[in-house]
């Protein structure tokens, strides 16, 4: 009987043994087709470095063929008052809705993370910049009569969309991170009081985030480099 | 002398089974290094397809702008007047800045204050946003179009859109893809219609095939440029 007992139970002990070690090696299998896949790694890293080029290039070439077609549109109405008209409409219109570069009097904002964010029972999101804080101010620079507006080089138009995902701030469908240029021009003096007393980017500073802003004789912001369609509205 | 015999190979086998199991053990706890590795992958194979995604996006606007060079080419070189390029050129970019009244599908959301909460123009903001993120074309609350640089601020107990005053009820017409726009805000718990009616503020949506937007007639001067200036190089 007691044999019988000690026989049992070394049994059971095996059988989940067996069972463990079988679990595992499924584990590993799995395991082992990651692995293997380093090499691919490296080759998708080529992948996107060579697709990287090629958006480079035909950005470049894109850039030629709207300055030619700039320069075309000219030449075409230059006998004719009308068109000469027309055609200073549309650089007007390509200037707003923000598919040329710009330059003109401004002002530049910094704002970044607070560096030192860890104290006792404080919530680190405080003290880092968000979406949200990004949306107000640039509609602060908005009420201020703002031209037009860039952020970390990505131009505001109007299609674009500021959201973030975990920590990373999304704007064109472009990841951006601390610190952030907010640049926009307009009438300087108008653009600055974004920063008075009790605004926005005020308050930012009592959580510890670095706000700079400085008047500028001279801005410039880039062109949006996607593509703005109308396939629903007509 | 046979009990002794048996248990002597059993206690063996089970020696090395756990011996086995420990080597498993410290296997799988090496290839969780690798598990950062495929998170790395897969953030690779994302990066590829956005770059492929965008160089698509640009070759068909190079495709385009090429074409439109050849056809200004042509009439010049046929000494015929330009003005109907021209007039399509305008008429598109027309349309996209807001110049022109527009129809197509989309969603109506009506925000209205209640007993309890009002609607602020943070809110509205905070709106405008995800439907830009959904795709929107065209966007106007109580028929203020909502251009690029448009403002919506707080003068209580009023909210101003392109430096005109608005109040509750807030019909925010949109045209784009209806269920994009739709499925959007109506994410549960996480979506807008969700988080603010838990928040006890008063937000309906209906989606409708035809929807009418006018063109931009604010007093803000958003479509003449004072400051800023086209850099030639």
């Amino acid at each position: 009987m007691n044999k019988r007992k000690i026989a049992f139970t070394l049994g059971i002990v095996c059988i989940i043994l067996t069972v463990a070690i079988c679990v595992q090696i499924n584990t590993i299998k799995n395991a082992n087709s990651t692995v293997s896949k380093g090499f691919s790694e490296d080759n998708l890293r080529d992948e996107v470095l060579k697709w990287k080029e090629k958006y480079d290039r035909i950005l470049n070439d894109l850039d030629v063929a709207e300055k030619n077609l700039t320069k075309i549109r000219e030449e075409s109405t230059k006998d004719d008052t009308t068109s000469s008209e027309t055609e200073e409409q549309i650089k007007l219109n390509n200037n707003l809705l923000g598919t040329t570069n710009l330059e003109g009097p401004g002002v530049e904002i910094v704002i970044e993370d607070d560096p030192n964010p860890i104290g006792v029972l404080e919530d680190v999101s405080d003290h880092i910049v968000h979406d949200a804080d990004l949306r107000a101010i640039v509609n602060a620079l908005k009420n201020a009569g703002a031209e037009a507006i860039s952020i970390n080089g990505q131009r505001l138009v109007n299609t674009t969309s500021i959201t973030c995902i975990g920590n990373v701030v999304k704007i064109n469908n472009e990841k951006i991170t601390s610190p952030f240029t907010i640049k926009a021009i307009g009438y300087p003096e108008s653009l600055v009081a974004v920063n008075m007393n009790g605004s926005y980017i005020d308050d930012l500073r009592d959580w510890g985030i670095q706000v700079s802003i400085k008047k500028l004789n001279k801005v410039e912001i880039p062109k949006y480099t996607g593509v703005i369609s109308a396939q629903y509205m007509k | 002398m046979n009990k002794t015999v048996l248990s002597i190979i059993i206690g063996f086998v089970c020696i090395i089974l756990v011996c086995t199991i420990f080597m498993q053990f410290r296997v799988v706890e090496e290839t969780d290094i690798t598990g950062i590795e495929t998170a790395r992958e897969e953030e690779l194979q994302t990066m590829l397809s956005d770059y492929k995604t965008k160089y698509e996006e640009m070759e068909e606007k190079l495709t385009d702008t090429e074409h439109k060079i050849q056809e200004y080419q042509e009439k010049i070189d046929s000494n015929e007047q330009a003005s109907e390029l021209l007039e399509e050129e305008l008429a598109q970019t027309n349309l996209l800045l807001g110049k022109t009244d527009v129809t197509g599908e989309g969603i109506i959301i009506t925000l209205t204050n209640n007993d309890e909460k009002s609607i602020t123009s943070s809110d509205l903001r905070y709106l405008i946003n995800e439907l830009k993120l959904a795709g929107a074309e065209a966007i106007s609350i109580n028929d203020n179009r909502i251009l690029n640089m448009t403002e919506i601020v707080d003068v209580e107990p009023y909210i101003l859109v392109n430096e005109d005053r608005i109040v509750s009820p807030y019909v925010v017409k949109v045209i784009g893809n209806q269920t994009y726009l739709s499925s959007a805000l109506s994410l549960k718990n996480s979506g807008f219609i969700d988080s603010y009616t838990n928040t006890g503020k008063t937000v309906e949506m209906k989606q409708e095939k035809n929807i009418s937007i006018k063109a931009y007639n604010g007093r803000k001067n958003l479509l003449q440029l004072r400051y800023a200036k086209e850099v030639n190089e």
